[in-house]
């Protein structure tokens, strides 16, 4: 009788087990399907957008369509240079974008340590309205400002990007700055501070050093959003020397003749700048959106 | 004494380092907003022609059919956009968050569409959609599913769903990287506890993932809702709003009503009351989900 008993108690262990190890596997197959499905959906895209560029106009309309291009040229590269001044939107693109990142980077990195640190009047309603700036439609400011830029002048000239940028970077470095500061310890600047100008020197010289990481998150977040922008360069410039990246290849669908070998080819040119910030700053750029989404 | 000059000294320490920050929100934001909203009573050119004609364009805008449709296809794109997002966000985020081999090679590909500006996502997929020579209708040959050349953006459902499924592509990975965030905050321990009593993965998931995760859920989905409601980029390069303004989003129309039409007082209206649409959406939704967890 009590042998019967182990031996049923055994095998309900065994049935267990063998259940375990069947939810298991189909857990890693559904999982590994799926993995595999986004990678084919991700890579497919890129890689045709690659042929495409390495191929010349007449292969682009051969039939059956070649996934792998039998004759590689970077006619498209090259073309794309001198049909239109693509090197010139680099230029803007860089000036506009840099400039921005570091206007919004500096006075985030200030506010987001003072939200984090003292406790001021009007504080919480600051950071309510941080929030809720992203709520705000951008395109609610594309008619102030262009009326604005037109007043003083700026319609068609790159300053006005760069102030629209630093207009939507700022409440989103802010917010990534101020969760950044908050999970670094309040012992370090409070025993040390005095007065404002101790204050200061204390931000400067314990803060901010121990911070890097943080700073170079939210100005990675500050010059993608910048070179992604389109719209509002798509209302202020005008004149083909001063588009951006984003503008220059976006108005290439617009023409009569729409290429995709240089179209492709431009969109890869635009990828380079994101391309080496992955390469590079990959993890700065995970911690920093943990930073900032996560911590009350 | 002590405690109210220490108050007074934390104040301005505070508005020392917040203040320049501010300055520039109320010059940027705050200024530019309320000029929006007296354009939005005007009728006018934006140079000469200024002519004060109240609340006009809102009674306009509320008795306009069309404008109800722009509202109505606005929402149906956002919401499609904004439920693809979470739930292959949050699906993504639990399959790369286990223990398995090559997890993080598949981190850093899904990452990726993220990384691409709007601009060359549009591009992309308009030229694999294309009804000549584009990848799409090759496969669909290639596979026999289709007999003659599909012109997915030229029809009006057609071009809706891939407007939608492109945002899609490149909108998930910030929720996935959200939802993983969340995620590291959730102990460890709750889920051994959970597999010692015998819960199976769903169950944990049901129990453990989703509760812990339901504060960053809130805050993804009212920041998805409000990006995708006013997007324009993506739809603007693929179909311009097209066909027969299946596509078109507020965005198009207020950026077409100032730029096309040079109706500036009409397009700011509009952009006041997507501004109402969108703070009582989030207000709703903050208190859904918060009664939802008392």
């Amino acid at each position: 009788m009590r042998g019967c008993y182990v031996m049923n108690q055994n095998k309900q262990k065994l049935g267990v087990m063998s259940n375990k190890k069947t939810s298991q596997f189909v857990t890693r197959f559904a999982s590994y399907s799926v993995l595999v499905l986004m990678t084919a959906l991700i890579f497919i895209p890129i890689l045709w957008m690659i042929s495409t560029a390495l191929k010349s106009e007449e292969d682009i309309w051969d039939t059956p369509i070649e996934i792998i291009p039998s004759e590689p040229t970077l006619y498209n590269f090259k073309n794309l240079w001198s049909t239109h001044p693509f090197l010139q939107y680099l230029e803007n693109s860089l000036i506009v974008v840099c400039s921005a990142t570091l206007i919004s980077v500096c006075i985030s990195t200030f506010a987001g340590y003072g939200i984090s640190r003292f406790n001021f009047r009007g504080r919480s309603t600051y950071m309510a309205f941080l929030l809720a700036t992203q709520l705000f439609p951008s395109i609610m400011l594309l008619i102030p400002y262009y009326k604005i830029f037109m007043t003083v002048g700026l319609i068609d000239n790159i300053s006005a990007l760069i102030i629209t940028y630093v207009s939507f970077t700022i409440p989103l470095c802010t917010w990534m700055m101020r969760g950044y500061f908050a999970g670094i310890s309040k012992d370090l600047d409070q025993a040390a501070a005095i007065d404002d100008a101790g204050r200061i020197k204390v931000f400067t010289s314990v803060i901010l050093p121990i911070a890097w990481p943080g700073v170079a998150a939210t100005a990675i977040y500050a010059f993608i959003a910048g070179w992604n922008e389109y719209l509002f360069a798509l209302s202020f410039i005008n004149t083909d020397t001063r588009k951006t990246v984003s503008l220059g290849i976006g108005q290439l669908i617009g023409e009569y003749n729409i290429l995709w070998g240089e179209l492709m080819a431009g969109a890869l040119y635009a990828l380079v700048p994101m391309v080496i910030i992955f390469i590079f700053f990959n993890r700065y750029m995970v911690s920093g959106l943990s930073a900032g989404a996560v911590k009350e | 004494m002590m405690k109210s000059a220490f108050a007074k000294r934390e104040s301005r320490s505070g508005y020392i380092f917040a203040g320049p920050a501010a300055l520039f929100m109320f010059a940027l934001v705050i200024y530019p907003m309320a000029y929006g909203i007296f354009i939005s009573t005007q009728k006018t050119n934006l140079i000469d022609e200024w002519e004060f004609v109240g609340a006009k364009y809102y009674l306009q805008l509320i008795s306009d059919s069309a404008f109800y449709d722009t509202l109505t296809t606005t929402t149906l794109f956002a919401a499609a956009v904004v439920i693809g997002n979470m739930v292959l966000g949050l699906l993504l985020a639990v399959i790369v968050n286990q223990k398995i081999p090559m997890v993080n090679f598949f981190k850093v590909v899904l990452m990726l569409p993220w990384l691409f500006p709007e601009v060359v996502v549009g591009l992309i997929w308009k030229w694999i959609f294309s009804p000549l020579f584009g990848l799409l209708n090759h496969l669909l040959f290639t596979f026999n599913l289709i007999e003659t050349e599909t012109d997915v953006l030229g029809r009006e459902t057609t071009a809706f769903i891939g407007v939608v499924f492109v945002c899609i592509w490149k909108g998930y990975p910030i929720v996935m990287l959200m939802m993983m965030a969340g995620m590291k905050n959730i102990p460890q321990e709750r889920y051994e506890a959970a597999a010692i009593d015998g819960a199976n993965k769903w169950q944990q998931f049901r129990h453990i993932t989703l509760p812990g995760l339901k504060p960053i859920i809130l805050v993804a989905i009212i920041l998805e809702t409000a990006w995708w409601f006013k997007h324009f980029t993506i739809i603007w390069l693929m179909t311009s709003g097209g066909p027969a303004g299946s596509t078109e989003t507020v965005s198009l129309e207020i950026y077409l009503q100032a730029f096309t039409n040079f109706n500036f007082g009409r397009a700011a209206a509009e952009s006041v009351i997507i501004l109402v649409i969108l703070m009582v959406a989030s207000l709703i939704y903050a208190r859904v989900l918060r009664d939802e967890s008392e």
